[in-house]
């Protein structure tokens, strides 16, 4: 059953129960204090009765005759008769061996009146009866003249109370329904107003759980609706943020894995394709050197991709040593290999270094500045310069490898970092490169706690700067 | 008339190690470093076939397929990628074959012969020095006069006609011309060799490889 059902339902029977409990007591006890009215108007007719016979007594008693005690009883209930003559009155005077002195009785009177039982004298009772149709109210005493005992029963016909009963319920009956319907109709669209938040936000759900993970509920209140439709959004966005990350993240692999095969197959093919040359035709020593450097050339290709490799798996593990050095000094004793890999260019190096202390494993620290060296002279033209600098700045500090090359466009500078990325999309590989380089001192500098960033303009050059937080200062304080 | 293979390819050794094994067979080649220059050369001369690097500089393999439809020129791409998706892109391009880096010397040739034929390109007509073979009518002559041959050593001095000057095993040899699944000895190799240089005088030109196993020299 639907949420919506169930509170259309629920409250409809509880409204129903509640309504009608409430209905009937107030019914019942209208007709009680209607009834209890009649009864007590009874009584005390009874009792004026009662009294005028007592006032007659004295007199009764002078005369001391059964007819005449008869006449006058007969005179006074009769009159009590007429008096009340629009009301259904009835007035039965019988004395002590039962015989009737007075009735106006239309009906017979009931054999059993178990209410004459121990009657005392002066005391009244009442009792009410169905006498066939009608519902009539008895009310009897005695009362003794002359050493006689008179029985007298005042009778009130009640059953108009009883029709104004049923006429209640009747019209009872008709407004309940009349107000079970304007309810069931009221509650209907509350009860779907409420839900309809929740049906919207389950919509939402479905679409969401289908894949369309940008999805959101578009619901506006306050209530806990609200709250969660709220919380069910950031809840979708942090998916949503999951699944892209995780679709980067298997792009990027897919793009790795092509890009290794590329660089894998290439070497290969023309090693497989020289040394399958050779083997199958005819000497000619031209052709054979030839192809012999070719093997050369490209195996070492191969040992120097195998080499980037193991250095980015080694840098996913954890094994390194960190120790204090001066990264001056590490620059100063890598500096005369960075002239040898210049000089073949005439690339001049300068460096230009502030004292900076850091937490370093220094192999990996030279194999950052190598890589970034050698990018450098990879975009540089013949008898351009690489400056190689250290500084403070902002408590921070910096290394930075500047080059005056063929920089790199706007739209690769966020990809570079990315292991086989390269910038040249062609790939002429021209100056020897596997696009691994950046990609490990990208991890040399998260290991070192470096933040790596690039400027570049085309045609202007490149600088690369890491800049390394939680570094001792000069002479080792604590920064 | 020989044939003329354009080698697109932007990796210089490929390239030559390629232009060398087509050299050695007798096509002529032309070679392009990058997709402009292939487009260049395409304009300018007439090819027979196409070798294709999809990965190429400034204009992709992909692109460049486009842009040559119109010359109708076979194409077989070199990709060093061997995703479903680069192949069917490649065929549904129109290229008439693949080849998936690295190859061998011998495939590249079956594939580049059988996409030749398949376009009505391949000689029906084989010379080597002095011996000419009718492929249409399986007939070799030598001086003009008609070689009774077997079948298979029919078969056997097609494939060493076929790939002149390049060295191959005896396996295959069983392979070409016995066919995958024999698995007779490699000696009925040497039985057939031995026929063959007796029946043609060709014991000069066919020679043996130590370790490798026959090579028609010229």
């Amino acid at each position: 059953m639907k949420f919506w059902q169930k509170i259309f339902f629920l409250s409809i029977l509880v409204f129903i129960v509640i309504f009608n409990a409430a209905s009937v007591m107030v019914i019942e006890r209208s007709h009680n204090r209607m009834l209890q009215q009649e009864i007590n108007g009874a009584i005390s007719q009874n009792m004026s009765i009662h009294s005028s016979v007592d006032a007659i007594v004295p007199i009764l008693r002078i005369y001391d005759s059964i007819d005449y005690e008869k006449t006058v009883l007969s005179r006074i209930a009769g009159e009590f008769v007429d008096k009340n003559g629009d009301q259904q009155v009835f007035i039965d005077i019988r004395d002590g061996s039962d015989r009737v002195v007075f009735s106006n009785l239309d009906f017979q009177m009931p054999k059993e009146r178990q209410e004459l039982d121990g009657l005392a004298e002066n005391e009244i009772r009442y009792v009410l009866r169905d006498i066939g149709e009608r519902t009539i109210l008895f009310t009897t005493n005695t009362t003794v003249i002359n050493h006689k005992t008179y029985l007298f029963t005042y009778m009130l016909d009640v059953t108009p109370v009883y029709q104004e009963r049923i006429a209640q319920y009747q019209f009872f009956a008709q407004v309940d329904i009349a107000a079970c319907l304007l309810y069931m109709l009221v509650m209907f669209f509350v009860s779907r107003g409420l839900t309809r938040s929740i049906d919207r936000l389950n919509e939402t759900a479905k679409v969401i759980a289908k894949g369309s993970f940008s999805e959101r509920v578009r619901l506006k209140s306050g209530d806990e609706i609200g709250e969660l439709a709220l919380n069910f959004n950031k809840m979708a966005s942090v998916v949503e943020d999951k699944i892209t990350d995780l679709e980067r993240n298997n792009e990027q692999k897919q793009r790795f894995i092509n890009n290794f095969t590329h660089e894998l197959k290439t070497p290969l093919t023309s090693i497989i394709g020289y040394a399958n040359f050779l083997r199958t035709t005819k000497y000619k020593e031209d052709l054979f050197l030839d192809g012999l450097n070719v093997i050369y050339s490209e195996g070492k290709r191969l040992e120097s991709l195998s080499l980037k490799l193991m250095d980015l798996i080694l840098l996913q593990e954890d094994h390194f040593q960190m120790e204090e050095h001066d990264l001056q000094d590490v620059i100063a004793e890598v500096k005369p290999a960075l002239e040898m890999m210049a000089k073949e260019k005439q690339v001049q190096i300068i460096t230009d270094c502030e004292e900076g202390t850091l937490l370093m494993d220094k192999d990996l620290m030279k194999v950052l500045i190598f890589n970034l060296a050698d990018n450098a002279l990879k975009a540089s033209s013949e008898r351009q310069q690489i400056a190689v600098r250290t500084y403070w700045q902002d408590g921070h500090y910096h290394l930075q490898i500047a080059d005056e090359g063929i920089g790199i466009a706007k739209e690769h500078q966020d990809k570079v970092f990315e292991p086989f990325y390269m910038a040249d999309k062609s790939r002429t590989r021209s100056r020897n490169g596997a696009g691994l380089g950046l990609s490990i001192c990208q991890s040399v500098a998260d290991m070192h706690q470096g933040v790596i960033s690039i400027r570049s303009s085309e045609n202007a050059g490149t600088t690369v700067e890491v800049s390394f937080a939680g570094v001792r200062g000069k002479g080792g304080v604590e920064l | 008339m020989t044939k003329k293979i354009l080698i697109v390819e932007d990796d210089v050794h490929i390239s030559n190690i390629i232009k060398m094994n087509l050299n050695l067979v007798n096509y002529t080649t032309a070679a392009a470093y990058d997709g402009m220059a292939a487009l260049e050369l395409i304009r300018q001369e007439k090819f027979d076939l196409i070798l294709l690097d999809v990965m190429i500089p400034q204009l992709d393999g992909f692109a460049l397929m486009e842009r040559i439809k119109p010359y109708n020129i076979p194409v077989i791409f070199l990709t060093a990628k061997n995703s479903v998706y680069d192949k069917v892109n490649g065929l549904k391009l129109g290229a008439d074959d693949y080849m998936v880096k690295p190859f061998e010397a011998i495939e590249l040739l079956a594939r580049i012969e059988s996409v030749l034929r398949r376009y009505g390109k391949e000689e029906r007509i084989m010379e080597f020095q002095s011996i000419q073979v009718d492929l249409d009518k399986r007939e070799v002559t030598r001086l003009g006069e008609t070689v009774e041959l077997t079948p298979k050593e029919y078969d056997l001095l097609v494939v060493l006609m076929k790939n002149k000057n390049i060295a191959l095993s005896r396996e295959q040899f069983i392979d070409k011309v016995w066919g995958g699944d024999y698995y007779g000895e490699t000696r009925t190799v040497d039985m057939h060799i031995k026929s063959l240089r007796k029946k043609l005088e060709l014991q000069d030109h066919i020679k043996t490889i130590y370790k490798m196993g026959y090579r028609l020299e010229d």
